[in-house]
């Protein structure tokens, strides 16, 4: 499995919204990182086919996904970034609905949508309203929607928003052990979903990708570029301003400053082992010449 | 379970449009009950009335006719000319009501002979009348022409048809009146449009657009399942008024008389040139009614198709229907301008005493079609465009 995004721009009017992306990705998840209004919804919906690029084509092992039409889509399993329902359908009405336009046969759809349900822990749920659902019961529902048909390529906008730690937690393995053999594309601003499950992580920005590397060439990339600094908390409300700060612990008499910076940004700041979330406000906030966020 | 069956759920079997088609089966069977009643007052008066015209059905009596004219000069001194006024001010006096049924009747046979007036702007109309046009279109040597066929197959029509007989169709011309005035349209096509309305519209407004078009049926097989609920909507709704009517308009006198008379008996499909049978009017009125409903459906799904909100499909399609009601009102020198649009907006070409109650004849490159064929070719012709449009347009529709 392949695909292959080949100078793909999206403009609305005169907004650039992608701006010529290329990229190939193969079996596999990989998690696309950007801050919001990065352009990475867009990306999604070029890539599951309900958005039209104004240049550029996407390529499923080597055929444009536009030409192969109804044969395309029924590869692909997709979360949108807000999963919607209609008021009278229950969870099951909702799961029964995705696989009838997934053309599944039914009664494989019937003991599919019992297993998933299981899976995302929506078992007793099932027949309430999805009107009825909670913020993270109707994610959970999106989830087992887009994993209806196993899809050879799984796409997931913001899959966690929404979710409890302990759901996280869950939905990533799910991720996992569902990723094998499969094409996986992981949208998301929050880097602990993709952190520890994708093989590739794109960081985007500005309709571009900056970015395309494993978690650990990113780590070593900050090698050198994370510190711990103490300060008063008083000088705190100042440094703030003037630093990338991506952590601060408060002890006894001191605060614990976690600072990103290519220099020792004190005399008795000390290195720390940097981690993706480090690399993620490196790259938006640090890179040369960009203005902060 | 099939895409046709949620798309069902979604339009029709979920509880807020349940809701909205029983209350519109209690108003449809309102509309039945009281329209019969404002006929005739009470199932005695009724009675009385089925008892009296059976001496009077049949062929044309000039004495009873002298004897009508004669009372209904009197009623008509009393309530005045209009035959709604005199219809409200008589419900009670079934022989009276017998006499103003048999004065038009015979009005009817005389017009049959001899025809509407010739200063009439009125499409020609009876044996003499035709007759004298034929021969000066013969005069004129004009035998080839649109006008003398269409005259000549009106009058061969009106000789099969024979001079009209009278029959106590009193209930079944109430039933026409509440199948065919415009009345109907609006009691049946406005709750229409706001049933149907979100057939597509609601994917964009609730989101679900995301899911529809990413999936392997999503630009195809929805649209046929869409659509297939579609008709099945409309079908269900005007069933329920056809019923309603029905059986509300008849209930409350227990009686179908005059079933198997020929439809000129009904006043207003006196001009009719179709030999059909009440009963056979019945039929196809229901069947036409199905049939427009239908066609009324699809243009509304392809204007949801189109739009981002329900209400804005709903709105748009309303301003059509009203447009084309308000165009087959306009006045007689409008309406010879814009008489194609009339004949086959959807005001007139709805209503069955406009497609069936007169004799309409086009000329279609030389040759002579009935309005009814017409209106069907043309109503397919709309269902048509309008089905590829929706298809057309969910091929390439995004989410953006």
């Amino acid at each position: 499995m392949e695909l292959q995004f080949e100078q793909v721009a999206k403009n609305y009017k005169d907004k650039k919204v992608l701006k010529g992306i290329s990229l190939a990705m193969e079996t596999g998840v990989y998690g696309l990182l950007g801050p919001n209004g990065a352009g990475k919804t867009t990306m999604i919906r070029i890539l599951a086919d309900v958005l039209r690029p104004s240049k550029g084509r996407v390529l499923c092992n080597g055929r444009d996904i536009h030409a192969m039409g109804d044969e395309y889509r029924a590869k692909i399993g997709y979360l949108p970034q807000d999963v919607s329902f209609y008021g009278d359908f229950t969870g099951k009405d909702y799961l029964e609905y995705s696989a009838a336009l997934k053309g599944m046969e039914k009664s494989m759809a019937r003991k599919r949508i019992e297993e998933l349900a299981y899976v995302v822990g929506l078992q007793n749920d099932l027949d309430r309203k999805c009107a009825a659902y909670s913020g993270g019961m109707q994610r959970r529902l999106g989830i087992a929607q887009a994993l209806l048909d196993n899809p050879e390529i799984l796409i997931l906008d913001e899959p966690t928003s929404g979710l409890d730690p302990y759901e996280r937690i869950k939905f990533r393995n799910i991720i996992s052990a569902y990723a094998k053999d499969r094409l996986v594309l992981l949208s998301t601003h929050i880097v602990s979903d993709v952190e520890h499950i994708a093989a590739q992580i794109m960081m985007m920005e500005y309709g571009v990708i900056q970015y395309t590397l494993t978690n650990a060439e990113y780590i070593k990339k900050m090698d050198g570029c994370v510190w711990l600094v103490k300060m008063p908390a008083e000088q705190l409300v100042e440094y703030q301003n003037q630093a990338v700060i991506s952590n601060v612990i408060a002890k006894e008499d001191h605060m614990e400053v976690r600072v990103i910076d290519e220099s020792k940004p004190a005399r008795k700041a000390v290195q720390a082992v940097p981690t993706l979330e480090d690399a993620y406000l490196y790259i938006f906030n640090y890179l040369p010449g960009k203005k902060r966020r | 379970m099939s895409l046709f069956y949620f798309e069902l759920q979604k339009l029709l079997f979920n509880k807020k449009t349940s809701l909205l088609l029983l209350c519109l089966f209690a108003l449809y069977s309102v509309i039945g009950f009281t329209s019969t009643i404002f006929l005739i007052g009470s199932n005695d008066s009724y009675r009385a009335y089925e008892e009296m015209a059976v001496a009077y059905e049949g062929s044309f009596d000039n004495e009873k006719a002298a004897e009508a004219e004669h009372i209904y000069n009197e009623v008509s001194a009393r309530y005045g000319t209009d035959s709604r006024m005199i219809a409200r001010s008589v419900k009670d006096q079934p022989e009276i009501i017998l006499a103003v049924n048999y004065y038009a009747y015979a009005q009817q046979v005389e017009e049959y002979w001899n025809g509407t007036p010739p200063e009439s702007a009125e499409e020609p109309c009876g044996i003499a009348l035709l007759k004298s046009k034929l021969a000066e279109l013969e005069n004129q040597g004009k035998q080839d022409t649109f006008a003398y066929r269409k005259l000549s197959d009106a009058l061969k029509c009106l000789i099969e048809l024979g001079e009209p007989t009278f029959a106590n169709i009193l209930l079944w011309e109430n039933l026409f009146n509440n199948w065919g005035e415009h009345m109907m349209q609006f009691l049946l096509f406005v709750p229409l449009t706001f049933i149907i309305a979100p057939v597509f519209a609601v994917e964009r407004s609730s989101g679900m657009d995301n899911l529809i078009l990413s999936s392997r049926y999503g630009r195809k097989k929805i649209v046929t399942a869409k659509l297939l609920s579609v008709l099945v909507a409309s079908t269900v709704v005007v069933i329920l008024y056809l019923v309603a009517t029905f059986l509300f308009g008849f209930l409350p006198h227990g009686s179908l008389h005059g079933w198997n008379a020929a439809i000129q008996s009904i006043p207003t499909y006196a001009r009719s040139m179709f030999h059909f049978k009440v009963w056979q009017l019945a039929l196809v009125g229901a069947a036409w009614l199905i049939f427009t409903g239908a066609v009324y459906g699809l243009i509304v799904s392809f204007i949801s198709s189109r739009m981002k909100s329900q209400m804005g499909t709903a709105g748009i399609s309303l301003v059509l229907l009203f447009v084309n009601v308000g165009l087959a009102a306009m006045g007689d020198t409008v309406l010879q301008r814009i008489q194609p649009l009339v004949d086959f907006g959807l005001a007139n070409v709805t209503l069955i005493k406009e497609v069936f109650g007169a004799h309409k004849l086009f000329d279609v490159f030389g040759v002579s079609i009935s309005y009814p064929v017409m209106a069907v070719f043309v109503l397919t012709s709309i269902a048509a465009l309008a089905i590829f449009g929706i298809y057309q347009g969910q091929r390439s529709r995004t989410v953006a």
